[in-house]
């Protein structure tokens, strides 16, 4: 079973880190980019075509919905994960416009955020 | 007309008592006229001397010989004065007597036209003492300034309210020009003659502005102008009412100074709520999010029962994560940006209501969104009066209904509770002083109805846009 090649897209670099540990931690599972913005977080999934992109909602450069469709047009085969503060509908709705259709809240247990991104690596895979 | 049917009708006039006497004042003919007024027969009276009507004091002072002195030597001779009748009362008589001299000149006698005027004089008398009493009361009043102008604007009459608000005695400001009153700007402008001629073009004038007193301290005045007219329609002068509205107006500025600070404090309120929500949210928060999942981490590379502890220690966070959202929700409640009032209302009251075990309703009969200022009042003072029912009511359901009224949001927040005597639920009670101003402050108003075992009824309305400039950030 090959990895899973996951980006990971977060403006604040205490959830980067430990989010990039939670997910590197598993053998099956490899972060092969880490970005702090929108841009980034579009530039490095163009390039490393990833199979998983956890977004965070809100982050500078648009958030996590201007880059969940910039992501689509440009890696079609990458699946997004929302990773967001907010529990709240509006948020959702404005992820679900730009196609994303995981959402995890932060404070989600480590083991929830590790079976979303399998289940929806294998979805893309 | 001959001379027989001349003396039916004289004979027969019943409000003139008409009668001769003869060159010494005797009667010697009489009426029924008479008869009604002097209470004399004809047979009783004819032979006897006038001054029989006369008081005695008149008598004694020779009045009736002097009338008919007159009387010769003018011709005619008009009084009038107290008459006697013949049961001794007194009446007030108008008397005409007249000289009768025949054609070669003699004096023949007189002739008398007596008038009862009791009446009259008495009706002139109440109306002198009506107007008397008037005057008195005009010129009593303390609170008004009540004076008289003529044409030309000079004073023509002062009162003591006058005095006390402008400082002047009468005998000082009489006869001057009411434009000593006006500040030298409005002097200049014409401002006095203007207000005459809008005075004599509309009948009246009602101003409000500074005035000066004799001491040439300024007072905030209303001022009304009447013109005043006599029988004739021509201008008699001016009547002028002034009241020194100084103090009302420092208490109204007070009020809105207090509501503008209010407003200020209430919006910078929100402004640092909002800061600190933020605040909270994006790095507190956030913080312990990463926090958590190290601990998780940590948690799975550790042995027991050192995986346990760091477990426990995630629950711990992760109660604090929740606990610090909702307190994030009180102080900004995410809905009310998001999804609008009656929403965030809502979930409000769902969160609350359901942890406090109250039935609860809302209903949304808004047809227009208020401002995001309104909105945020609108959802405080919900908060705040569902904290009140939830402390004080011992009720079992609250029910929120909101609707667009009067181009504004009006809120009802009913409660079965226990109520309150006299109506009003803890007047002095902070959080309805509170309720208060924040509505005041939105340029709105709120009461509060209460009924002992009827339970409270909070009701409230603002205006969709608070046209209120200085509350703009």
């Amino acid at each position: 079973m090959t990895e899973l090649r996951v980006l990971i897209s977060d403006d604040d670099v205490m959830i980067r880190d430990v989010l990039r540990e939670v997910l590197d931690s598993e053998s099956d599972i490899a972060v092969v980019a880490v970005a702090g913005d929108a841009d980034e977080a579009i530039r490095l999934a163009e390039r490393h075509r990833p199979a998983v992109a956890v977004l965070d909602v809100r982050m500078p450069g648009g958030g996590g919905a201007r880059a969940a469709r910039e992501i689509a047009r440009l890696s079609p085969g990458t699946a997004i994960l929302a990773f967001s503060a907010y529990a709240d509908r509006a948020s959702i709705a404005g992820l679900t416009a730009a196609g994303v259709t995981e959402y995890l809240v932060k404070g989600a247990p480590n083991r929830e955020i590790v079976e979303a991104v399998r289940r929806l690596g294998r979805q893309a895979g | 007309m001959d001379d027989d049917r001349f003396r039916l009708l004289v004979q027969g006039v019943l409000d003139y008592g008409i009668f001769m006497l003869d060159t010494g004042g005797r009667i010697a003919s009489w009426n029924a006229g008479a008869e009604r007024i002097k209470g004399y027969a004809a047979e009783e009276i004819i032979g006897e001397h006038f001054s029989v009507f006369y008081p005695a004091e008149d008598v004694a002072a020779g009045k009736p010989a002097r009338e008919l002195e007159v009387a010769v030597a003018q011709g005619r001779l008009e009084d009038e004065g107290w008459r006697l009748r013949k049961d001794g009362s007194r009446f007030w008589a108008n008397v005409v007597i007249t000289a009768l001299y025949d054609e070669r000149g003699e004096l023949q006698g007189f002739g008398k036209v007596t008038r009862d005027v009791t009446e009259r004089r008495a009706a002139e008398a109440a109306l002198r003492e009506s107007e008397e009493r008037f005057r008195l009361l005009v010129q009593s009043v303390q609170d008004y300034a009540i004076f008289m102008l003529d044409t030309g604007g000079r004073i023509a009459s002062w009162n003591a309210g006058a005095e006390r608000i402008k400082g002047y005695a009468a005998e000082e400001i009489i006869g001057e020009h009411f434009s000593v009153f006006y500040p030298a700007e409005d002097v200049a402008a014409g401002k006095p003659a203007r207000e005459l001629e809008v005075a004599v073009a509309q009948g009246r004038l009602e101003d409000e502005g500074w005035r000066l007193r004799k001491d040439g301290s300024r007072f905030w005045a209303n001022v009304v102008i009447t013109a005043l007219y006599d029988d004739q329609g021509r201008l008699h002068g001016f009547g002028k009412v002034t009241r020194d509205m100084t103090e009302r107006r420092n208490a109204e500025q007070a009020l809105r100074e207090r509501r503008r600070l209010v407003g200020h404090l209430v919006e910078a309120q929100e402004v640092e709520r909002r800061r600190i929500a933020w605040d909270v949210h994006d790095e507190s928060i956030q913080s312990m999010v990463a926090v958590g999942m190290r601990l998780q981490l940590l948690a799975a590379r550790l042995p027991e029962p050192h995986a346990s502890a760091v477990s426990g220690l995630d629950e711990s966070v992760s109660a604090a994560i929740a606990r610090l959202r909702g307190l994030v929700s009180r102080l900004r409640p995410p809905e009310l940006d998001r999804h609008g009032l009656v929403e965030a209302v809502s979930a409000y009251v769902d969160d609350v209501a359901g942890r406090w075990g109250l039935a609860h309703s809302v209903r949304d009969d808004l047809t227009a969104e208020p401002s995001p200022e309104a909105a945020i009042t609108v959802y405080r003072i919900c908060q705040e009066a569902l904290s009140n029912v939830h402390r004080h009511a011992r009720a079992t359901r609250v029910a929120i209904t909101l609707s667009t009224v009067d181009n504004g949001t009006l809120v009802r927040i009913t409660d079965d509770g226990v109520g309150t005597a006299g109506g009003d639920a803890g007047a002095g009670h902070f959080g309805l002083v509170e309720m208060q101003e924040r509505a005041e402050a939105a340029h709105g108003w709120l009461s509060v109805r209460s009924t002992p075992g009827e339970g409270t009824v909070v009701e409230f309305w603002l205006p969709l846009l608070p046209d209120v400039p200085e509350l703009e950030p």
